[in-house]
């Protein structure tokens, strides 16, 4: 089955896409879930649905629109909740509806019926086209080399910003530049999952590798390999019943989330057992 | 006995209220400074713009040997601990580690010198065997403790301690001021604490700061001194339950 699947060029596209989105979000999502950025996050990509819209309304790639779009709202969110009396939360709320508004009312100007406007909500990995995977690409080269040039400074700031500070560490270079790497994982994985499922890719490989392990950079590996199980499992799962790939990815990573949580409670009982026989 | 800091005639705070008033400060190499005054005071103000976390609005801060001339920072610091998040997943070994990160030094891995370092810091403190641990499973004077190390790995010059003493158990704090009462034959040290009874009898001198900066020579302060030095401190509460600043103090 697997080599007569391979030779359809879509299959080939969204198995790499699965394999970047794995590796970008494996990253980014360690990043966001430690530093307690998800509703941040949440912001970030709502809101960028503002440029699908302004995309769509100028004739111009949806995704770029999207991701010039989302830088801006995440660097405005960093700036107004660090420079002015607003509340980060507050910020982040605005901006969030501010970015949906913008691209209903876009979407709703462009004349005749928005195409594909389905697929930026629940994603589509199967439609993902060439120039997706290059900017998938592009951004994964960036992740990596960043994240291995800089890991001790990025973890010293996402662990402790005051004490970075007092260090002389350009703590606010650092910030804006992950912020902006956020922000760009958020917008190209959009077309794998989707505006409304992004978060989960970020977020529940990362939560089941905390079971197994409570180290920043094992986090990161492990998330990277859970996403690729997960966006597998769920690529066939779409493909054997037919239904849309995002929403089977999040599904199979929540499968594996619970039969992890089962194997921890079992080793948990088991060396509990353990002891209380060595006890007696 | 050699000069480290010097705050002149500084003003300081946040947006567009002045927190500190006209605030001078000498820092000397065998120093052990506590400072106390009441919340809201400006001690944490103060350590900021000692830190240079932020730049004061009038007035001057300098230091002398200039910090940034060595190759690695001269300040020790460990922040309050409810600044930092318990649940980090972090080792304590790289917590210890990134105290020698120092400006623009911060690409690659670190040296075996570092790693030496750390090891001995680690030991020194008693907290070896927690290397491979993560912050999350550690006590909270543990945690201190990693901090204090991530602190001292730099070998600083002058070691400072926001209210090192809230949230951990009174066997920790004796410890503690066992091991700050050793450090200090090798650096200054300035500690905030909201409970002067107990680190009355280590440190040297006291600093009472309440919007102003009164110095006393000495460790030992009266009610009426405190109120001479416009520093209400009996009035703080530990918790729910009203504390007194006493003369003497024993727990």
């Amino acid at each position: 089955m697997i080599a007569e699947l391979l030779e359809y060029k879509f299959i080939v596209n969204s198995i790499l896409a699965g394999i970047l989105a794995s590796v970008s979000c494996g990253i980014i999502g360690t990043y966001i879930v430690t530093r307690r950025m998800v509703f941040l996050s949440g912001g970030i990509t709502h809101a960028s649905f503002g440029g699908i819209g302004i995309g769509y309304y100028l004739g111009f790639n949806p995704i770029i629109a999207a991701a010039i779009f989302g830088v801006f709202s995440a660097l405005g969110i960093e700036f107004v909740s660090k420079r002015t009396n607003l509340r980060e939360d507050s910020a982040i709320g605005i901006i969030w509806s501010l970015g949906m508004a913008v691209g209903i009312m876009f979407v709703f100007l462009t004349p005749g019926y928005a195409p594909n406007l389905m697929s930026y909500l629940f994603g589509s990995i199967l439609t993902v086209s060439k120039l997706d995977i290059v900017l998938m690409t592009i951004l994964c080269s960036i992740l990596l080399v960043v994240f291995i040039v800089f890991f001790r400074v990025i973890l010293l700031v996402a662990y402790d910003q005051e004490f970075a500070r007092t260090h002389n560490i350009a703590v606010d270079v650092i910030n804006y530049l992950l912020i902006g790497l956020v922000a760009l994982t958020i917008v190209l994985n959009i077309k794998i999952v989707g505006i409304i499922l992004v978060i989960s890719l970020l977020t529940i490989p990362q939560a089941i590798a905390n079971l197994f392990t409570k180290q920043f950079r094992y986090i990161i590996m492990l998330s990277i390999l859970i996403g690729l199980i997960g966006s597998f499992l769920g690529l066939i799962v779409s493909y054997q019943i037919n239904i849309p790939s995002g929403a089977s990815i999040i599904f199979s990573l929540v499968m594996i989330f619970l039969i992890a949580k089962l194997i921890q409670l079992i080793k948990r009982n088991v060396i509990l057992r353990n002891q209380k026989n060595e006890m007696f | 006995m050699a000069k480290i800091l010097e705050l002149n005639s500084v003003f300081a705070g946040y947006n567009n209220e002045v927190i500190l008033k006209n605030v001078s400060l000498k820092v000397y190499d065998d120093d052990f400074i506590g400072i106390i005054g009441p919340n809201g005071g400006g001690k944490t103000t103060l350590l900021n713009v000692i830190l240079g976390l932020i730049k004061p609005l009038k007035g001057s801060v300098a230091f002398f040997n200039d910090i940034k001339s060595g190759e690695n920072n001269k300040i020790g610091y460990l922040p309050q601990r409810n600044k930092i998040d318990s649940k980090f997943p972090i080792s304590v070994t790289d917590v210890v580690l990134s105290g020698n990160l120092f400006g623009t030094s911060c690409i690659g891995r670190y040296s075996k010198q570092q790693k030496i370092k750390t090891s001995e810091t680690l030991n020194r403190l008693g907290i070896i065997d927690l290397k491979n641990e993560t912050i999350g499973e550690l006590s909270g004077g543990q945690i201190q403790k990693v901090l204090l190390a991530r602190a001292l790995v730099s070998n600083p010059r002058l070691l400072i301690l926001d209210e090192p003493n809230t949230f951990v158990d009174n066997q920790f704090e004796g410890e503690l001021y066992e091991i700050l009462k050793q450090l200090n034959n090798e650096m200054a040290i300035i500690i905030v604490s909201h409970d002067i009874g107990t680190i009355s009898s280590y440190i040297k001198t006291i600093a009472c700061v309440n919007r102003t900066l009164h110095y006393h020579q000495s460790n030992k302060i009266t009610e009426e001194q405190l109120n001479t030095y416009n520093c209400p401190i009996k009035l703080i509460t530990h918790g729910e339950v009203p504390h007194t600043v006493l003369k003497k103090h024993s727990h």
